[in-house]
């Protein structure tokens, strides 16, 4: 979670656009305070991508392969692990991201009672750092078959969850059990934004003859569109990545990459480190490509505030 | 090999000792050559690995002083007390290397090691049978026939490699939430266990797991091995559509809360579980009628251990009637039971509290060919067929 915690700060200031500082000529002496964060972001996130980078063409012995690369793209397993991978991710980052702001919107400008905020953002805090195996362990012993809610609902209503078809392990389930850390984390990331909205530009539009549509559609909407943008991808990552929970709640059931990826580097039955670089390779991709993505969006965007 | 060095260096008998027995001896054992045994004639040999008589054991041992060990967690199969008695029998101290190893880190420990003498060098190894292949191809293991041979079950013929300990697979039942434990394989299918079956690790990630994909299948094929990967897709397919196979990955905590009321598990695992949990729920081990697998765990000493007479004294204490029952003690099946149940040397109050013997007689133990085909089938199987994508 420390890349999320990282991004959260950083997110958490620049949401609303203030007035700039005069432009001036940056100086080495600027940059040395950012040293500390090159050198962390050299050693844990540029020398391990170069690592996966050039793991992912050594074979099991240690010569050079493009074998790997081939079986991303040949192998049944691999190419629907991806597939179940981005639905996820997709489903609960796009999920998250609706309801998150929604509440975040209600608890900061709904007019709800000022302590109401306080549990919001507290709860959030920790609900978004809650993952791993409790967090899977927390929906198996509530809505599993023998979860506490489950046989609540059977006696006290009569109502059996898994009459439709329903279970909670399967795609569905895994992406409520996701939910679960991604709706907080947008709540807590765009509380602060919500917040760098001033009541001065609602007043503006609306003596300008404006709706409240107007205003969201031509004001509001458009100043937080960078930081929703930033935060939906950061929610995709989040998913994409997650691994100790899917892993918990249903071992390979559910195909995703990540675990796909755990076998080949931590089993004790499978062991090929080139194959699980060529698939970590793969998410890199991904994640450049969604990052890419989101740069030019935000580029748009944020156009018209220059 | 490492030590031609010092052999071909000019040392006196005497300055060799002084050096020490234990640098001196080691250097012979890697030396390997017959040669180098002239300078040390008083210590018994290692080149034959031939059992030593135990007194001149344990006399060559007390020069050593020290044994290094790794990967002995003191609550895998008591190892803990398997340490103590070892210690305050020979008066040796224990130089414990990282518990929490694994086969391959262990094997990597005696390589990385090869020509060093320090602390950070295991003498002994307790690796997981498969792994004895890759050991034997790296030539890391020296041979030594214990005084127990005859009475191993799985072992090298020239002893490079022996089985100390093994688990079954069995079944681990949840009381409260099954009424009829299922008895065998087969069982399974009944619809009354719908959502209920579950592993205790995941096929592509645990060796248990595979295995009790391949039990199942052994019990289909009636023992046959050759058909027993296949089948126990076969089976588990059939499992899984019928809605009982529960993906969750079972532990301790989800048996508690009863989401997965029936694990197959190694039995020493399932039953230190039972202590554990301690009646709250209640649980029944069983091991299945049929398809009986054993897991074993091999023993070895390094080919280039320091203290070589030590790790040797080890391995006759652990593989003598004492060893194996402190073994019995923490679940784990010791190699020679069947050897010690027939002479009744296996105390009454240790068999009562394990699965009746007689279900242990069948155990099918699988040859690190045999075992890594299965795996190969059943990992690249595994999802096509059980889940049919």
């Amino acid at each position: 979670m420390g890349i999320v915690n990282e991004k959260l700060t950083v997110q958490s200031k620049g949401d609303a656009p203030m007035a700039r500082p005069p432009h001036k000529r940056a100086s080495i002496i600027n940059w040395l305070p950012l040293a500390p964060f090159f050198l962390f972001a050299t050693m844990f996130l540029f020398l391990p991508s170069i690592s996966i980078f050039i793991g992912s063409f050594k074979s099991v012995d240690g010569s050079f392969t493009f074998d790997n690369i081939i079986a991303l793209f040949t192998v049944k397993d691999f190419i629907n692990a991806y597939r179940t991978s981005l639905t996820i991710s997709a489903i609960t980052a796009l999920g998250g991201a609706v309801f998150g702001f929604l509440l975040a919107y209600a608890v900061v400008l709904g007019g709800l009672p000022k302590g109401l905020r306080t549990f919001m953002t507290t709860f959030s805090g920790v609900a978004s750092n809650f993952a791993g195996v409790p967090l899977a362990f927390a929906f198996i012993a509530t809505m599993g078959n023998n979860g506490l809610v489950t046989r609540w609902l059977e006696s006290a209503f009569g109502f059996d969850i898994h009459a439709g078809g329903f279970t909670i392990y399967s795609i569905t389930g895994l992406s409520i059990v996701y939910m679960y850390f991604q709706f907080p984390l947008m709540v807590l990331i765009m509380a602060p934004a919500l917040d760098g909205l001033r009541r001065e530009w609602s007043e503006a539009c609306a003596n300008l003859g404006g709706t409240s549509w107007h205003y969201w559609r031509y004001v509001a909407f458009p100043i937080l569109i960078p930081s929703l943008l930033g935060t939906t991808i950061l929610l995709f990552g989040n998913a994409f990545g997650a691994y100790a929970t899917a892993y918990a709640f249903s071992g390979s059931f559910i195909n995703l990459v990540p675990i796909l990826i755990g076998a080949q580097m931590q089993g004790d039955v499978l062991f090929n480190p080139g194959l699980g670089n060529a698939l970590a390779l793969g998410m890199v991709f991904i994640m450049s490509i969604s990052m890419i993505g989101y740069i030019s969006l935000q580029r748009r965007a944020a156009r018209w505030l220059q | 090999m490492s030590s031609n060095k010092r052999s071909t260096e000019k040392v006196t008998r005497r300055d060799f000792l002084k050096v020490g027995a234990v640098a001196g001896a080691s250097a012979l054992l890697a030396a390997c050559a017959p040669e180098a045994a002239a300078p040390a004639a008083n210590l018994p040999d290692l080149t034959s690995g031939n059992s030593i008589p135990l007194d001149d054991l344990i006399a060559a041992a007390k020069t050593e002083g020290q044994l290094t060990t790794i990967a002995l967690p003191h609550d895998w199969a008591n190892y803990g007390e398997m340490i103590e008695t070892f210690k305050a029998k020979y008066g040796l101290t224990i130089n414990e290397l990282d518990p929490n190893a694994g086969s391959a880190d262990e094997l990597a420990a005696i390589e990385a090691n090869k020509d060093s003498k320090g602390p950070q060098a295991p003498d002994t190894v307790d690796v997981g049978v498969g792994h004895t292949a890759n050991a034997m191809a790296k030539g890391l293991f020296a041979k030594y026939k214990v005084s127990t041979w005859d009475s191993i079950e799985m072992k090298d013929p020239d002893g490079y490699w022996w089985a100390e300990y093994y688990g079954a697979l069995a079944f681990e039942v949840s009381k409260p939430a099954i009424e009829n434990s299922p008895q065998d394989w087969e069982d399974l299918l009944k619809p009354e266990y719908k959502g209920k079956v579950a592993m205790a690790g995941d096929v592509l990630k645990s060796n248990q797991s595979v295995m009790t994909v391949y039990a199942a299948g052994l019990s289909r094929s009636g023992g046959d091995k050759t058909k027993a990967a296949e089948m126990g897709l076969q089976f588990w397919k059939e499992v899984n559509d019928a809605g009982n196979f529960i993906p969750v990955i079972a532990d301790q905590g989800t048996i508690a809360q009863g989401e997965t009321p029936i694990v197959m598990e190694w039995d020493y695992l399932a039953l230190a579980n039972r202590d554990s949990l301690a009646g709250n729920p209640e649980t029944e081990i069983i091991v299945p009628k049929t398809g009986v697998i054993a897991g074993p765990y091999a023993g070895g000493i390094s080919a280039y251990a320091p203290h070589p007479y030590a790790a040797r004294l080890w391995w006759e204490f652990i593989m003598s009637d004492e060893g194996q029952n402190i073994y019995l003690k923490g679940y784990a099946h010791p190699i020679r039971f069947n050897d010690m149940a027939k002479r009744g040397v296996v105390p009454e109050e240790l068999a009562a509290k394990l699965p009746p013997a007689e279900a242990y007689a069948n155990a099918v133990f699988l040859s690190v060919e045999e075992l890594q085909a299965a795996t190969t089938y059943i990992t690249e199987n595994w999802r096509s067929v059980v889940f049919g994508e």
